[in-house]
Formats: C-alpha cells, structure tokens, sequence
C-alpha cells in the first residue's frame, strides 16, 4: 500500500492541495537550479508540467477516471500551460525558440532532429488514428442522477407520507418532542474515526429515548444493511465488491448528508426499483426495504446513519 | 460466558488445556526452527483502556457484542462468525502455536503487532474491513488495548505463565520460488497432509464437510486459488511470506495446526512457494490486479466473444479455448428479496466465450467445494421461484449461537449445484442504458434465462420478475446444449452451447459487436441454495467481437498522408519567411 494515502471524503480538496503543493516545490526547484544557473529551458518546464499533471491524474487518483474526461483535463491543462508560457512577449519567444531551432535546423544536430520528426511524425499520427478507429470494446459510460427528485409523498404499509411535513418519530427530547438540537448534541463528532461523544453512548444501559433508538437502529443496521454498505458505513460491506457501481457510502459528504431524513425514508422503504428513470431504477440492487422491515425500523434504521456518520439531516427551512 | 452451552464449554477446556500444555512444553524444550524467545509486553496505560473503550463502543461491538463474546447483532447472519474474545485465541499470529499474539500498545510496527495489524488490514473473506483510513494508528491501538484488557477474559496478555515465541520472519532469507523448489513443494504437501483438507488441487474441497473451530462453528479449509481470501494476507494477496507465516504459527482455535515442530525452515518455505504459486493469475503469470477498494481482483464487466471459423472444441485445452483471455465475474449474495443468502460459498466464476455463425458456447468455470446433486426428487417444478413454502427460509436475525448461521452452515438439505445465465429477449429495443431488473426481470423487459444443474438438465426460461415463476420455453431448451459439465477437485467446468438466432419474440439474439446486458447467477447445493437463494452478479456487458472493418486501416492511412502535406507546407512558409527576414536585414 501506498504510504500517501487518499483519504476518503476529501478527494476533490485534497487533490487540489497536492497539486498547489506539487507546484510549489517545482517552482523551488526551478529557483534552485537557475540560481545554480543551470535552469530548464522554458519549453521543457512547460511539457514537463503538462506531463506531471497527465501522469497525476492517471495515476493517482482512485478510482481511475475514464480516459474521455482525463483527455478533457488534459486539454484545459494544456491551454493553461500555453497561458502561462505566453504570459509575456519574451517567456514566450524562449518557449517558440526550441521548436523554431529544429524546424530551420540550425546545427547538424537539429537537421537531424528535423528529419527524424518527419518521418516518425505521419507513423505516429497513423497509429493513434488506427487505436481510435479500433472498434472500442470498453465498457459503456453511463452517469446516472444519484440524487433524483423524490415524489411529493409516499405509500409505505398503507400509511402516506407526505415528504415535506413527515418527521423521524424517534428524534426526540426526554419530553417526547421532535427536536433535531437535541439529537445534534449527541450524534458522533467529526474528524477521524468519528467517535461518539464519551456521554453519549447508545450501549450505555441507562440509554432512553434518541439513544436507545439509535442502538435498535444499528442492530437492524447490522442485521440487514451492512452486507452492503459496510461495517462503517462507507459502502465497502461484505458483498459490495460484486456490484456495479458500489454500494453508497454514508461518510461522504455527497450523500446522507446533503439529503433530508423523508428522502432517505422513501429511498430506502422504495429502494433501487422506486427510483425515477433518470435514477437508473436497473442500476440498483438495492430491495424495497418495506418489503423486509417496519416502518418504525426503518426511521430507526435512518437515525442510526445520521448518529454514526456524524451528519445532520437536511431540513426543509 | 452464560452464552456458552455444553459442547463449547467443553470445547473451551480443550483449548486451555491444549494451551497451557503446550505452554509448559515450549518452556523445556527448544523453540522450533525459525522461532526465538521474546519478552511478554506491558500492559496499556488505564488512558488507553479507557480512550478504546469508546472507539469499541463506536464501531466493534456490533459484530462483537457487549462482552466481546462475538455475539452482537449482526454476528447471527455471519460466517465466519464474529471473533469471541473471551478465550484469547487469535488466528493471524507470528508468535508459536498456542500463545497469544503479539499486541504492544506503544508501536504500530508491522510485524511486532499482530493484532494491530489484522484492525489494519482487516480479514478478507470474512466481515471483518479494513480500519486504515477510518480510525487513526492511536485509535486502533486504544480499541486493542480496551480488548485485549477487558474483553479477553481466561487469559492475561502480562500473565507470568504465558510464554512469547517469536517467528522472525524479517531475518529469514526467502527462497525463491524457483522450479526445484516448487517441485519440493508439491512433493511435502503431499507428505505433510496438507491435501487432506486442502484438496489435491488445493481448492480446499478435501475434509470439507466436518471440521469444526474451538467454539464449535463449521469451518472450511482454505482455497489455496484465492490468495485474496486468505484471512492473513494483509492487503497483499501475493506475498509469499503471509503464507510461511501462517504455516508456521498454525492457526489458532481452528482445526490448522502449526508445522513449526516437525518441518525445518527450508521446507516451509518450499510449501509456502507451492501453494503461493497455486493462487489465480493472468495468461502471463502475474499477479491479477487487486482493486485497492474492494481488496478482491478488478472486474471488467465487459465479456468479450471471441469469433471462430467452423466447428467449436467442447475441449477447454483446445488451442481456441486457450488463446482467450477468461473474464472473472465477482458474485455476491442475493441479499435483496426473501429469503436472502447472507452467507455464500461461490463469491466468483471465470468465464470464456467463442461465437461461429450460428452457435455462441460459454465456458464456465468456478471453485465449489463440493458437488452436489439432490438425492431426492425435489416436491416442486423446475420453473417455481416461490420455495418460502417448501422450507427454504432466510436466516432470522437473532436466533443466539445455536440457531445462528454458523453453527448449522453445514446441515443444509442438498440441492444441485446450478448455474444460470440471463440476458434480456428483445435487448435491441431497449432505450440505453435501460435495463430490465437484475433479478429475472420485469414484466415490461421480460428476460432470457437458460439454467444448468448438476443433475445434467439444462432448461430454458423466460422471467418476468423474481417472484414470478418461470415460463418454459420447450423448443429452445432443445436447441441448447451442454458440451461439457465436470467437477474435479473442487472445481465445475460447464460448457454451454447456444444458437446466436432462433425465436425473436423469446429468446435473445447475440448480435456482433453490441453490448448486451448480462447477469450470472449460481447456487451452491451444500449451501442450501435454491431458488432465490443463491449468488449473483451485477450486469455484465457481452460483447462478440467484430471483426476489424476495413476503415480503420484506410482513414488512419489518409491522415497519415495529410500530415505529410502539412509538414511540407510549413517547412516551406517557415523557409520563405527566413528568407524575407534575411533580406530586410
């Protein structure tokens, strides 16, 4: 295993920063070496950059992206490093230079040169064509709505509710009251590991109201849900390896957390065949949970996501 | 400990016994081959106990239960079972058959860390993930150190009677896994007995059906093909060391012994080369890609059929069977409608395909442990999904450890091992990327199923949904053929032949060079499987290979030509443009 790990959940962030990072020491570098006066042509540094950027996204992010956007990252890369050696009348008259210098063969070096680009060039172009011409046995691309628009209200053992007023039964204050400041104070804390607050343990015996029900959600979790959607709730369960695309996972900040608590009720008592077309019902496996468990399960299936992941749900307001 | 009826109190004593012996043992006689004498660690600080007391409570005690003996909520529907705590034994370990394992809770460091590395890496194969990246190096040594204090019940890691013996495996120089050595290997797997539960093959289909753990679950040998399930292959399946490790430690509370006593260092190393040797790769004999994600091979859901002139060999030697490259396809539990597989013991299968002008054939091949043909007639027709009436029930969530999975994983009544194959009638017409539902279909996108069984039937089936029974369609069950079915040491190879046209308003027509949406499903007769109950996949894609069209040699050609023109042009723009400029100067 790599030791420079991608940490999940912060992939767009922290690719960013190794990129400004990785940036930053090639432009040390470069000062190093001119005060050393042995500085990289500027028409090097421009296709070495462009290079590293290339090799960067093929290589380091994971899952690989497919090669239709990496060729469109690459394009607006390659845009910007022309940018950046045309920034200025003499940065870009050193960037022409190298190529003017072989394209007029200047020394016997260069004439060589040229004549080697003009052979290898047409074979070069001939075979990229031909790869591209090959008729393309990959599999297809198909992005679907992770997210589409839920139903104004929804039918589960003959009781509708109704997506903007219906309320988790079990998010509630020692009175009974709903009340999501309550449960907020007790949920799991952000960072690493995300850990439950020391004082608010649902193992706990003397547990009532919100915790006790966060314990029975995570029973019915871990009886039902984690083969998929793992022990963490990261997507990563005991059969996930098999699907296509893998199961959601609760701790990116993609999903439950951008969602209210009436959304995830009805994608998970409807499941993959309740999605809308533009969902890709076919996509997913994932059952109508009505089918398997109670209303009262499911809402406490739902409140022990939001307590374990550290999120809170969406409101309406 | 009140979870712990008759039998696995007994068993318990036995383990004790057993350890405490060969405590006693390893303290007058020498240590084995390999090994060395090492100090007992001190215990973790009370702040540690006491900071991993609330990271057990976070994430482990819902496999591993309030008192650490394995049985929290989801433990009942797993197998392997959840690891008990209570008694100390640990699987994956560098230290002597017996001992406890090595835990230090002031360094993480590979190799001095048993436990600390298995949090780590987890044990694939089993339920238990991977904890890199999700708790931090301090959380996952506080979590072992509230476990190893408070949980671990007979046994104290600073107890003045436990002994350490210490596999040093960073100083042992590896023998490579030259042709000689392999040669040795296969010879001492023989002599050593390892085949006896392990199969000649090594697909761990020999002592299958009997062996038990210390706590009395069902227990399989390992499958030496599938190095990535290896419990203690620690994220690197390929690693020939994982496997000398595990041969000289043993494996505690399970029926693999350790080797350390009656093989020298050379020999294990030897064996280890073999069986590492055994595990899958590619045409080239490298390692598969492992999918840094899921721990498992990369999947390509695109099935490419190869095309063939004349006959097709139903030989899987054939020189046109080998030069394919095989396709694996990764299968889990059908865990979406009743009654749901949570356990399943076929997890892939690898499969090949050629097409002529009017046959497709299929070659399947995947690891089953057993065959298995039903012994009895069953009650219900060949085309019933809905079996819930016949007995064949999904396991209950909290049954304790007597009902749980693990515990009668191998009482099931034996159906036939099967296979089958589904694709959607009338795919031409479907809008894509819309597909009909995974399982058996729907009744707008009704599907083609063609089902093999190990009793040598082969039928064919339209489904229009998973709770809905099969329709037959008699007149292409004729015209499909099974070439080949044969299981050999743990191994099925099925062979299925089928025409690429018949009838369009029924059975699918393999069209060259379209994607066709393609899902597998396989039942495991000693796992009980039938009906619903089985493995499945997700949607594949097949694919007939076209034959290069004769564009692709033309356009390329054309371009070619044109940067010819093109290089010619600027060279003489930029040759008159010099000339201009050296006139003005």
């Amino acid at each position: 295993m790599t030791s420079l790990k991608l940490v999940e959940g912060y992939m767009p962030m922290q690719m960013l920063f190794e990129l400004a990072f990785c940036v930053a020491v090639f432009a040390g570098i470069s000062y190093l070496l001119s005060k050393s006066g042995v500085q990289l042509p500027r028409f090097w540094q421009g296709i070495l950059f462009w290079v590293f950027i290339l090799m960067y996204l093929k290589y380091r992010i994971y899952p690989p992206i497919p090669f239709s956007v990496r060729a469109m990252y690459g394009t607006v890369s390659l845009i910007a490093v022309f940018m950046w050696m045309s920034s200025n009348e003499d940065d870009w008259r050193k960037f022409k230079q190298p190529i003017m210098n072989v394209m007029d063969g200047i020394t016997p070096f260069h004439k060589i040169l040229r004549v080697a680009y003009l052979v290898a060039l047409p074979f070069v172009f001939w075979a990229f064509s031909y790869n591209s011409f090959l008729p393309n046995l990959d599999e297809p691309i198909e992005l679907r709505t992770v997210h589409p628009a839920p139903p104004a209200s929804t039918k589960v053992h003959g009781k509708t509710f109704v997506l903007q007023t219906s309320q988790n039964p079990y998010r509630i204050n020692p009175e009974g009251k709903y009340d999501q400041e309550y449960s907020n104070a007790r949920i799991v804390e952000q960072g690493m590991g995300r850990l439950m607050k020391p004082d608010a343990n649902p193992w706990d015996q003397k547990a009532e109201g919100y915790l006790k029900y966060v314990r029975e959600g995570g029973e019915i979790f871990f009886q039902n849900c984690h083969f998929c959607h793992g022990d963490n709730l990261n997507g990563r369960g005991l059969h996930a390896f098999a699907f296509n695309p893998i199961p959601a996972n609760f701790t990116d900040p993609g999903t439950i957390a951008q969602l209210q608590e009436t959304f995830i009720f009805w994608r998970v008592a409807k499941g993959g065949i309740g999605l809308p077309r533009e969902g890709f019902p076919w996509a997913s496996v994932m059952p109508p949970w009505e089918q398997h468990l109670t209303t009262d399960e499911i809402w406490k299936v739902i409140l022990f996501e939001y307590w374990h992941t550290g999120y809170y749900p969406r409101t309406w307001d | 400990m009140r979870k712990f009826a008759i039998f696995p109190a007994v068993a318990l004593g036995v383990v004790l016994i057993s350890g405490s012996a060969g405590v006693s043992l390893y303290a007058q006689e020498a240590v084995p081959e390999g090994f060395k004498k090492g100090e007992l660690s001190p215990l973790p600080s009370a702040e540690m106990i006491e900071a991993g007391k609330r990271v057990y409570f976070t994430k482990c005690v819902w496999c591993h239960g309030v008192e650490g003996s394995g049985d929290g909520p989801a433990a009942d529907r797993l197998w392997p079972r959840p690891r008990n705590f209570n008694q100390g034994t640990f699987k994956i370990r560098h230290t002597a058959s017996g001992e406890l394992p090595l835990f230090d809770s002031r360094k993480p460091t590979a190799g001095q860390n048993d436990l600390f590395e298995t949090v780590t890496h987890g044990l694939p194969g089993s339920a238990m993930p991977s904890w890199d990246g999700i708790l931090t190096d301090e959380q996952r040594l506080q979590v072992l150190s509230f476990v190893t204090t408070q949980l671990v019940k007979d046994r104290k890691f600073d107890d003045k009677a436990e002994t350490s013996t210490i596999l040093q495996l960073d100083s042992i120089k590896p023998i490579p896994a030259s042709k000689e050595s392999l040669e040795k290997g296969a010879q001492l797997i023989v002599d050593k007995k390892c085949i006896e539960c392990h199969g000649v093959n090594g697909r761990g289909d020999g002592n299958a059906f009997n062996l038990k753990d210390d706590w009395g679950f069902a227990i399989q040998p390992a499958n030496w093909h599938k190095c990535w399930n290896f419990r203690g292959s620690r994220r690197d399946p390929y690693n020939v060391k994982n496997i000398f490790r595990t041969f000289s430690t043993g494996v505690n509370g399970t029926p693999m012994p350790s080797f350390a006593d009656n093989t020298t260092v050379e020999e294990r190393w030897h064996i280890a080369n073999i069986v590492n040797s055994l595990c899958e790769r590619d045409s080239n004999g490298e390692p598969l890609p492992i999918d840094p994600l899921t721990d498992k091979p990369k999947i390509n859901f695109v099935m490419r059929s190869g095309p063939v002139e004349g006959d097709i060999s139903d030989d899987p030697e054939n020189e046109m069977w080998q030069k394919r490259e095989r396709r694996i396809v990764a299968l889990g539990g059908q865990i979406t409608h009743k009654p749901r597989n949570f356990v399943t013991r076929i997890d892939d299968i690898w499969v090949k395909s050629v097409y002529n002008d009017k046959q497709i054939v299929f070659l399947f091949q995947w690891d089953d442990r057993s065959k298995s043909v039903a012994t009895e007639k069953p009650k219900f027709q060949p085309t019933e999904v809905n079996l819930e009436g016949y007995g064949v029930k999904e396991q209950d969530p909290k049954t304790g450890e007597e009902g749980s999975i693990a515990a009668n994983q191998m009482k099931y009544n034996v159906y036939n091992d099967a296979l089958a194959v589904e694709f959607p009638v009338k795919w031409q017409e479907l809008p894509p990327p819309e597909k009909p539902r995974y399982f058996w279909g729907d009744q707008k996108y009704p599907v083609d199923i063609v089902k093999w069984e190990a009793d040598g039937s082969i039928r064919a089936f339209t489904g229009k949904g998973w709770d809905q029974d099969f329709e037959d369609r008699d007149d292409y069950t004729e015209k499909v053929k099974v070439l080949k079915s044969e299981w050999k040491d743990g191994r099925w190879t099925v062979m299925i032949s089928r025409p690429r046209k018949a009838d369009y308003d029924e059975d699918t027509y393999f069209e060259v060079g379209k994607y066709i949406p393609t899902v597998f499903f396989v039942w495991d007769g000693h796992n009980g499987d039938i009906g619903r109950k089985m493995s499945v996949s997700a949607f594949y894609y097949t694919i007939l290979e076209p034959p290069i069209p004769k564009e692709t040699y033309i356009y390329p050609t054309v371009i070619a030509v044109g940067i010819v023109f093109l290089e010619g042009w600027i060279l003489t723009r930029r040759a008159k443009k010099r000339k201009q400029t050296a006139a003005i100067r």
